[in-house]
């Protein structure tokens, strides 16, 4: 089996894609015995017809991968129910750094679209002009569909299994045709897709199931405290655990200049037979720690350290419309801080990684969000070349950006490295809540200069969001005053890791609050509000890199907005008993508005119902779209109805799911999701919909208590 | 010692009485359906059935389950209500990462087994100890009322 990749695709940071043509020696005899055909990086079509989708993206259950192979399917022109996913290895060389490979930002479909379809465009051409020398016809009377290349003219048709052998020795054509939408027979549908399948028989093959020949299992026991250390243990009694088999020191590993890499705890791993043994053998363990200088701060401490921070540095760093000035004048104010916690992420797959380091390469079986970033990492850390390390990416029980950083990854080569044996390296769900790295505590300060109908004239913020090439900027239009950042402080307390919708998060509570409070000081309907402003408001540039997506559009903001408006009844609705909030988020290039109804129970008030209407371009599948922002929805309500992470004297006082809960099935009302029809490119949706939840509640509990809420989580029940 | 799961006896050296249900199917018998997430009775992700009834695996010590019936995830083909819920959980496109699923499934299908015609009510509160991190609860609980409807027809 020879591999011929004749023509290469890697993406450039503008993003446009490299076809290098190759024209291979494969027209002497013996190499024409082809098996399979894998003219690029995304495809394999085998000579029994199996046509193997490799998906660049992971897959934590976003749908991604599915929505790639439908892309895939309909572009070639092949079944998509017979269609195999594979996953790629963490290669760089292949797929380029973030662009095509490491998943985050809700960038999967976004980034990969356009040079998938370039690239399974090419391979069709090349299928079709295999068939047209195969028949003896003109390329153009030729079509591909269902896995065949079929003629136009007659009933005949040649499966693409049988065109490789001469399709892999022609050259790829220099332009190609994309499909035009109205021939997708795929793109649009709500298909379940394989992962669905299998997720219903629990056959899904995340890394947690991977069992390999003499594989050891480990856990650790890790300090406490972020940047503690060990002072000495005692590992008599855990030795004892029928099935251990060894314990020893994990020594820390910095946080990296890039903090997605490194910051491994001090800790002591327990290897064993088996999880159990681990795991009982880890509880065994006595050991003291040096809880070093985190030890002496709580959460109250970082709130308190914002507010010093912003009372020192209050500069404004970027005045749009001459904002500042405004600002200056003496009219009346409206200046408030809102305040989010901490947060797990709580993926249910707690993390875990299967390493085995030969001594001279390393290999790795994982569910992880960066592949690319991970081989590089490991071979930073072990001195191995980059081409000796194999990153295996399993579909993943969630990753929420939690699986973007690699430390577990890290930790499982470091043990297989010292016992030179293939390990499972898995964190019990006290690990991945008690000693992990969290959605950072954040304040943010909203300000405005209001004209004497109470009507705003210039807004000013503070927060962690810097403006207006930042990703999140202001699309109201008024004038803006963003003043300096506050700087997050690198493992202030404990480490930081990406959240879902990470600090689009704390920046909607106050943005959409604080529209909110605006809305009533001038005594106009919130909703009408927000739409008399993005009506009038510019399109806002954006310089950041295509991982953060374009310019924001306030008409798509406007297009949500009416859509939820109408379907919820905002404006035609009069029940008294409901109280209605609403909320309108853009976050990299998607735009999601939501209508909340609050009613009041025998129990004090619930969630009734909960609408959301989404835009992201085109849509790949409106069942994962939707199950996207659904599930969004779920995560947004966890943040705001349920504890948060709290951190006392260094250490994170929840342990798991008792004192941790997320929301159950009996918390979640209804949601209704609607899609905005486009053909724009599509746009991400696992996390749009989450920013939009806090503020869209607080702002309806506003009109049942006339409270205004700026700090969460709450509880419902207390108003 | 032997266990009785989905029919077939399972034979296997248990070194450690207190080794709970969850570790001998995941690490011992390579029936890796069954998921660990919490290991406290929180969450739901290992549920199976022991004679029929929902039960936690990460909680129950396997040698307590000598001579029982253990169905799994892995032994829907002997089981209508799972499959039916099964077939209804494609269709309604309930899973997202799929983690959280098949511990849905069997406290379904527990109930479905005992009570094929739920309420509302009683839908959700056998679903309440079953966490899903992705949210899907929404089409869970659709998929629920599909099976009964199909289960009632
Ligand atoms: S793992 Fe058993 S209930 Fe969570
Ligand atoms: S589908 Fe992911 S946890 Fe439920």
């Amino acid at each position: 089996m020879k591999r011929r990749h004749f023509f290469k695709v890697s993406a450039l940071g503008t993003g446009s894609l490299v076809v290098s043509t190759f024209i291979p020696l494969a027209c002497m005899p013996e190499e024409r015995e082809t098996t399979y055909w894998d003219p690029n990086f995304f495809i394999r079509i085998d000579s029994d017809n199996l046509v193997t989708f490799i998906c660049s993206k992971a897959e934590l259950g976003q749908g991604t991968s599915t929505g790639l192979a439908m892309i895939m399917a309909d572009e070639l022109g092949a079944d998509f129910d017979k269609i195999k996913v594979e996953f790629a290895d963490g290669s760089k060389e292949k797929y380029g750094r973030l662009h095509l490979q490491d998943t985050g930002g809700s960038n999967g479909i976004r980034m990969v679209w356009k040079p998938l379809r370039e690239a399974i465009a090419i391979t069709r051409e090349l299928l079709i002009e295999a068939a047209a020398k195969q028949l003896g016809r003109s390329a153009s009377s030729l079509y591909t569909s269902m896995g065949y290349v079929h003629s136009a003219e007659d009933e005949q048709k040649i499966a693409f299994g049988d065109l490789i052998t001469v399709a892999s020795t022609l050259p790829a054509p220099l332009e190609v045709k994309l499909k035009d939408p109205e021939q997708f027979q795929y793109i649009g549908k709500p298909i379940p897709g394989r992962l669905t399948k299998n997720a219903s028989k629990g056959t899904v093959p995340y890394s947690i199931n991977v069992k390999l020949p003499n594989m050891a299992y480990a856990v650790i026991e890790r300090c406490p405290v972020w940047e503690g250390s060990l002072v000495s243990y005692d590992d008599t009694a855990a030795r004892q655990v029928p099935g251990v088999i060894d314990v020893f020191e994990i020594e820390p590993i910095e946080e990296q200049e890039d903090d997605y890499k490194g910051g491994v705890r001090a800790g002591v791993a327990v290897v064993a037979t088996n999880t159990w043994a681990a795991i009982k053998g880890k509880e065994a363990l006595e050991i003291i720690w040096d809880l070093g200088p985190n030890a002496r701060y709580s959460t109250s401490d970082v709130h308190d350290g914002l507010t010093a921070y912003r009372d020192d540095n209050r500069a404004v760093a970027v005045n749009l419309k001459n904002a500042e000035s405004l600002l200056n004048r003496s009219n009346q104010k409206l200046a408030v801080r809102y305040d989010s916690p901490r947060q797990a992420h709580a993926c249910m797959e707690p993390l875990n990684a299967v390493a085995y380091h030969y001594g001279y390469k390393v290999e790795v079986w994982a569910g992880t969000q960066s592949p690319s970033m991970t081989r590089e990492r490991i071979a930073e850390l072990t001195g191995l070349q980059e081409t000796e390390i194999v990153v295996n990416n399993h579909p993943t029980g969630g990753g929420f950006g939690r699986k973007f950083t690699c430390d577990y990854i890290e930790e499982a080569v470091i043990v297989s490295e010292k016992i030179r044996r293939p390990v499972k390296l898995m964190w019990t769900r006290e690990d991945t809540i008690k000693t992990s790295k969290y959605h950072p505590y954040s304040s943010d300060f909203w300000e405005a200069l209001l004209d004497d109908k109470g009507y705003p004239i210039a807004i000013g913020y503070q927060g962690f969001t810097g403006g207006p090439s930042a990703f999140r900027p202001f699309p109201y239009g008024l004038p803006m005053a963003y003043r300096s950042r506050l700087r997050y402080i690198k493992g202030w307390l404990v480490p930081r890791a990406s959240w879902r919708s990470v600090m689009a998060h704390p920046w909607a509570l106050g943005l959409e609050s604080f529209m909110d409070e605006l809305a009533h000081e001038a005594q106009i309907d919130p909703l009408e509000f927000r739409l008399n402003l993005l009506k009038k408001a510019e399109v806002v540039k954006q310089k950041r890199d295509p991982w953060v997506g374009a310019d924001l559009y306030p008409a798509k903001l406007v297009g949500t907005l009416e859509e939820v408006a109408e379907r919820s009844g905002w404006f035609t609705n009069a029940d008294e008993d409901v109280f209605k909030g609403c909320s309108s988020i853009g976050y990299n290039t998607s735009y999601c508005s939501m209508v909340v109804h609050l009613k009041r129970g025998t129990n004090g008030l619930y969630l009734s119902k909960i609408f959301a209407t989404i835009d992201c371009g085109t849509v790949i599948n409106p069942s994962k779209v939707k199950s996207q922002v659904e599930g969004s929805i779920v995560w947004g309500l966890s943040a705001l109805l349920t504890p948060s992470i709290t951190v006392k004297n260094g250490q994170v006082e929840q342990s798991n799911f008792n004192d941790y809960p997320l929301l159950r099935i009996s918390e979640t009302p209804d949601i209704e999701v609607e899609i905005i029809q486009s053909d724009d490119v599509p746009t991400g949706s696992g996390e749009p919909g989450v920013p939009g939840v806090a503020p869209a509640i607080l702002n309806a509990l506003f009109m049942a208590t006339g409270k205004r809420v700026r700090k969460i989580p709450i509880d419902l029940k207390t108003f | 010692m032997e266990l009785n799961i989905n029919g077939e006896r399972y034979s296997f050296e248990l070194k450690d009485e207190t080794t709970p249900l969850l570790w001998v199917l995941r690490d011992f018998l390579d029936l890796t359906g069954t998921k660990y997430s919490c290991g406290i009775g929180q969450c739901g992700a290992c549920t199976v059935h022991v004679d029929g009834k929902s039960t936690r695996s990460c909680l129950t010590p396997a040698s307590s389950l000598a001579g029982k019936e253990i169905t799994t995830i892995e032994g829907a083909s002997s089981n209508a209500v799972l499959s039916l819920l099964q077939d209804n959980w494609v269709e309604v496109d309930v899973p997202q990462c799929g983690y959280c699923q098949s511990g849905q499934l069997m406290s379904a299908a527990a109930l479905l087994s005992q009570n094929a015609s739920p309420t509302t009510q009683e839908i959700l509160s056998a679903m309440q100890g079953n966490v899903c991190r992705c949210g899907t609860y929404v089409r869970i609980k659709k998929a629920i009322e599909k099976t009964v409807e199909d289960l009632n027809s």
